[in-house]
């Protein structure tokens, strides 16, 4: 089958290169309840093919297994591990069971069903507790491996990304390139290049025709009444806003009739005009960073083309990034528009060829071979230079045990709307899972037999010591009622929230392997009662 | 294939009563027991009679209808009808998942229902291949629940109205839930006819879609788009446009024209993955659980969603229009502004261009008269020269016009001011 044809829909957001990282990227599922299927299918659906041989499992029972055979392989070449066997309620809530499969390992069935979806076709855990996911998650951030812990209890789903840093020639997103900004249009109006400033003088506004008037691309006018305002403000920018209207009143001035839509797109752009070009100071900081003034042989190409594109502000780009080189549509003839296209783009090109040089005197400097990055590389990434993203992630570690966010926590969990209380209460569900063995499961509420009090008092006075845990010493009046919400989910994994949840951690999956768009930094809840969503940093 | 069918055929008989309660732990502790946040009108075990007896309509069997109709049954709906006019094609493949290679070419909605009945025992999947439009108010008065998975304005507005003029006729309210995705981008939407807003009070949200003047296209065209205008759906037409836009934009040296921008241009495609369809028909399913139990309460009643920068959702409510020409109980025309000059058609140009609008073909009269029709042909051409005359000729300044389009089940009233 024609694979540009079958992934055609999705090639329109990740592309070629997308894809190709998506096809041979590994991903192993730990546990294959209905979230951990329904994230599966969403992956092997745009050819994600999954992990050959495995090698870690860990268990609820707090068991680490090295394996290292077949014995928990699905068919062909993805992997799912598991120890339980299909029971009834599996094959309720998960498509990816049938009746069929009750009593074989659930490992196996998921992965003969899930295989189907995909002819052509990373660690992701599942219904994994506190202790035994901090043993993995321990063993992959050494391994630098990423990890998504998934967790869905009732109406709530929890999301947590840990990617570990990589310092070596590959890297995850924890740094990412192609953000797909949705305008990356960088003009360059208040600081013309030689080339677009020549170009400009080649119209002469009062001597063409109506037709070519109407036609003078609005770039070519906003850069003549800039100069214009500046000849006669001190060489200064249009600053405030009766400034600003005034230097809209000069491009009105110059329309020969009254609907000129180019000198409509000036107007629109007069604002954007008057700011003066800088680099983002979110950006800057990237550029300021340690691993970008430190580079060694152990660098990655993100900042080693980082530090070039840094070293090329401080010199040939005056202070600004290279130029992106994108135009967008505009009223004009189409040579004008074309010519003006080309001065944009071989401008671009200019500011590659320098960073280029910048990259290769960096790479004799650590004594790498020039092709350790390819022109291809630093062609997007001067492309995004303004747009480029690190996200440092703390480990779960730091987050339950060496740094938790206690101040921050006991702030959010005053707010009765705010979403941290599912985290904390699923935190109390694994404490409570430690001690009983069970997750908290009963009617709380029912008025008839008044409610099984006892699991409330029980589930209580864990979430009460956790809470203090956190200097939180009164519990907020609000959390009560999410207490007996969780005792009663009973740890149930309804297939809505199930398939929701697999939605959004198959597309952080894609986001990581693509090293395309920006991932989650670092927790999501989701609440299935209200149908909202928040994202802390933990 | 042969052993293959006979282990796949559904199993109910060895289901033994047992194993169907046990089948339904994870929802049935929701359904068995009082949450805090339950409406007053819960009944603990009561809930699966209520999944039993409802018959909801999903309406689309693509990228969101597949997880639609997987979520329902799963569910514990039991009674699912579906409706889709497409059959398969080959990129459907990357997200409908209960598509198989072998199943290109045959009817969506068929497919699904075959595939859903046969993988979740005791569900049945009423399918019907062909428009929403074939099927009258009393067809859609059946149902307690509609959910939409459409990826075209024009048939979500023609299912609103529908379901919101039954509504009004009829003691029972349909609720309708409507989803929609756009790349990494989604929104899921509860409608509880005339009392929230509908999808038609939401139109100006929508972005005005891209379309190029045809003077572009034959006099300064700039972008490779630009050469590629022209509907069609066939691979043959697509690759005629393909090579003859490639030919033009050598002629004005513009880069960039391929195959796959040809055929997205030609065909207004919206790209599409998983991964959002799975979020979003998964949020939608969920409203019709908790409509359909009352577990928990109700999304009041919009969500959007965001996915290319980390996770965002924003969840609001949506304001009831009060001139919406399909909820509003007033029914009150919209007043407008025009210039004094402006001419009969450039004003049914203006009105094609306001997203509150939508409009495709749209026909005008007045009380008095018929301002310019699109069809039948003999009326067409006898109100054609009318085009050309000044809208002030024709309508008073305050009087009301009627516009009503093929696309629409209702009509739009509008009160027109000179400035």
């Amino acid at each position: 089958m024609d694979k540009t044809q079958k992934y055609d829909r999705q090639l329109r957001l990740w592309q070629a290169s997308g894809q190709t990282a998506l096809e041979s990227s590994k991903v192993c599922l730990v546990n294959g309840t209905a979230t951990g299927c329904e994230t599966l299918k969403n992956l092997i659906l745009p050819g994600m093919v999954l992990a050959e041989k495995q090698s870690i499992f860990v268990d609820n029972n707090n068991k680490i297994n090295i394996i290292k055979s077949n014995l928990y392989l699905g068919i062909g070449s993805f992997t799912i591990l598991d120890g339980k066997t299909v029971e009834a309620s599996d094959i309720g809530n998960n498509f990816f069971l049938d009746a069929e499969s009750i009593d074989a390992p659930r490992a196996e069935r998921v992965a003969i069903l899930l295989q189907e979806l995909n002819d052509d076709v990373k660690v992701i855990t599942t219904d994994l507790h506190e202790k035994p996911l901090l043993k993995l998650s321990e063993i992959l951030w050494n391994a630098k491996i990423p990890l998504i812990v998934v967790r869905t209890v009732g109406f709530v789903g929890y999301i947590r990304v840990v990617l570990p840093e990589h310092t070596g020639n590959v890297y995850f997103n924890t740094n990412v390139v192609e953000t797909h900004p949705e305008n990356i249009s960088d003009l360059r109006l208040d600081t013309p290049f030689p080339a677009l400033l020549e170009y400009a003088k080649t119209f002469d506004f009062e001597k063409i025709d109506s037709l070519e008037h109407n036609h003078i691309p609005f770039v070519v006018i906003l850069l003549k009444y800039l100069e214009q305002w500046r000849n006669e403000h001190g060489n200064k920018l249009p600053s405030t806003s009766a400034e600003k209207n005034a230097f809209k009143q000069a491009i009105i001035s110059g329309k020969r009739v009254p609907d000129e839509e180019n000198f409509d797109e000036a107007l629109a752009g007069a604002w954007k005009a008057c700011s003066v070009t800088k680099i983002p100071s979110e950006v800057e900081r990237i550029y300021n960073d340690a691993a970008c003034s430190n580079i060694s042989f152990e660098s990655s190409s993100f900042w080693i083309i980082a530090r070039a594109i840094h070293d090329f502000v401080e010199n040939e780009g005056h202070g600004l990034l290279p130029l992106a080189g994108s135009l967008p549509d505009m009223k004009a003839d189409t040579q004008s528009y074309v010519a003006l296209q080309t001065i944009y783009r071989q401008k671009a090109k200019e500011d590659i060829a320098s960073v280029r040089a910048h990259v290769h005197k960096i790479l004799s400097s650590i004594g790498r071979p020039i092709d350790f990055i390819s022109n291809q590389e630093i062609e997007s990434f001067c492309k995004h230079a303004a747009f480029i993203k690190v996200i440092r992630y703390r480990s779960l570690q730091e987050e339950y045990i060496t740094s938790p966010k206690k101040s921050e926590i006991a702030r959010w969990i005053r707010d009765p709307n705010d979403n941290i209380v599912h985290y904390l209460l699923i935190r109390a569900i694994d404490q409570f899972y430690e001690r009983y063995q069970r997750y908290p499961d009963a009617a709380t509420l029912d008025e008839e037999d008044g409610g099984n009090e006892s699991e409330f008092i029980n589930f209580k006075s864990i979430v009460t010591r956790l809470f203090n845990d956190y200097g939180i010493k009164e519990i907020p009046s609000h959390v009560d009622d999410f207490i007996h919400e969780t005792c009663r989910a009973g740890g149930s994994e309804i297939p809505n929230i199930a398939s929701l949840l697999g939605g959004l951690v198959s597309q952080e999956v894609i986001k990581i392997v693509t090293r395309q768009y920006i991932p989650i930094d670092n927790t999501t809840i989701f609440e299935g009662i209200k149908s909202t969503s928040t994202t802390y940093s933990l | 294939m042969a052993t293959r069918m006979q282990t796949d055929t559904p199993t109910g008989s060895q289901d033994g009563i047992s194993s169907n309660i046990d089948r339904w732990t994870h929802i049935n502790k929701l359904l068995n027991r009082r949450g805090p946040f339950c409406d007053e009108s819960f009944a603990p075990g009561q809930g699966k009679d209520s999944l039993d007896t409802c018959k909801i309509l999903v309406i689309g069997a693509g990228g969101l209808g597949c997880e639609i109709l997987k979520n329902l049954a799963l569910s514990g709906f039991k009674n699912i009808h579906v409706i889709d006019m497409d059959t398969i094609d080959v990129s459907n493949l990357n997200r409908q998942f209960l598509f198989r290679p072998s199943d290109v070419g045959r009817p969506k909605a068929i497919v699904a229902a075959e595939f859903v009945m046969k993988r979740v025992s005791g569900v049945t999947v009423t399918p019907y291949h062909g428009k929403i439009q074939d099927k009258d108010a009393d067809y859609y008065s059946q149902f307690q629940i509609v959910i939409c998975g459409l990826d075209s304005v024009e048939a979500r507005r023609w299912m609103n109205a529908t379901i919101v003029e039954i509504s009004r006729d009829n003691e029972e309210i349909i609720p309708l839930i409507d989803g929609g995705t756009e790349g990494f981008k989604g929104q899921a939407r509860v409608i509880i006819p005339t009392l929230t807003s509908c999808y038609e009070c939401s139109l100006d949200m929508l972005n005005k879609p891209t379309t190029f003047p045809i003077c572009t296209i034959a006099n300064t065209p700039r972008l490779p788009e630009h050469y590629q205008k022209l509907d069609t759906d066939e691979p043959q037409h697509i690759q005629w446009v393909y090579e003859a836009a490639t030919t033009r934009a050598k002629q004005f040296n513009i880069t960039g024209v391929t195959y796959t921008l040809t055929q997205g241009v030609v065909k207004n495609i919206i790209p599409a993955i998983a991964s959002t369809n799975a979020i979003i028909a998964a949020a939608c399913c969920n409203e019709a659980f908790k409509l359909a139990t009352t577990t928990a309460p109700y999304l009041n009643n919009y969500m959007m969603y965001t996915g290319n920068e980390g996770i965002y959702t924003y969840t609001f409510e949506h304001q009831k229009k009060l001139e919406c020409p399909v909820c509003s109980d007033e029914n009150i025309p919209v007043a407008v502004e025009v210039k004094k000059d402006i001419l009969l058609e450039e004003f049914i140009d203006w009105l094609k261009e306001k997203p509150e609008a939508q409009l495709k073909r749209p026909s005008l009269s007045t009380a008095s008269k018929k301002l310019y029709l699109q069809a039948p042909p003999p009326l067409e051409k006898s109100t054609r020269p009318n085009l050309e005359k000044k809208l002030r000729e024709l309508v008073g300044e305050g009087e009301e016009i009627v516009i009503t389009d093929t696309t629409l089940p209702f009509s739009l009233r509008l009160l027109v001011n000179y400035v």
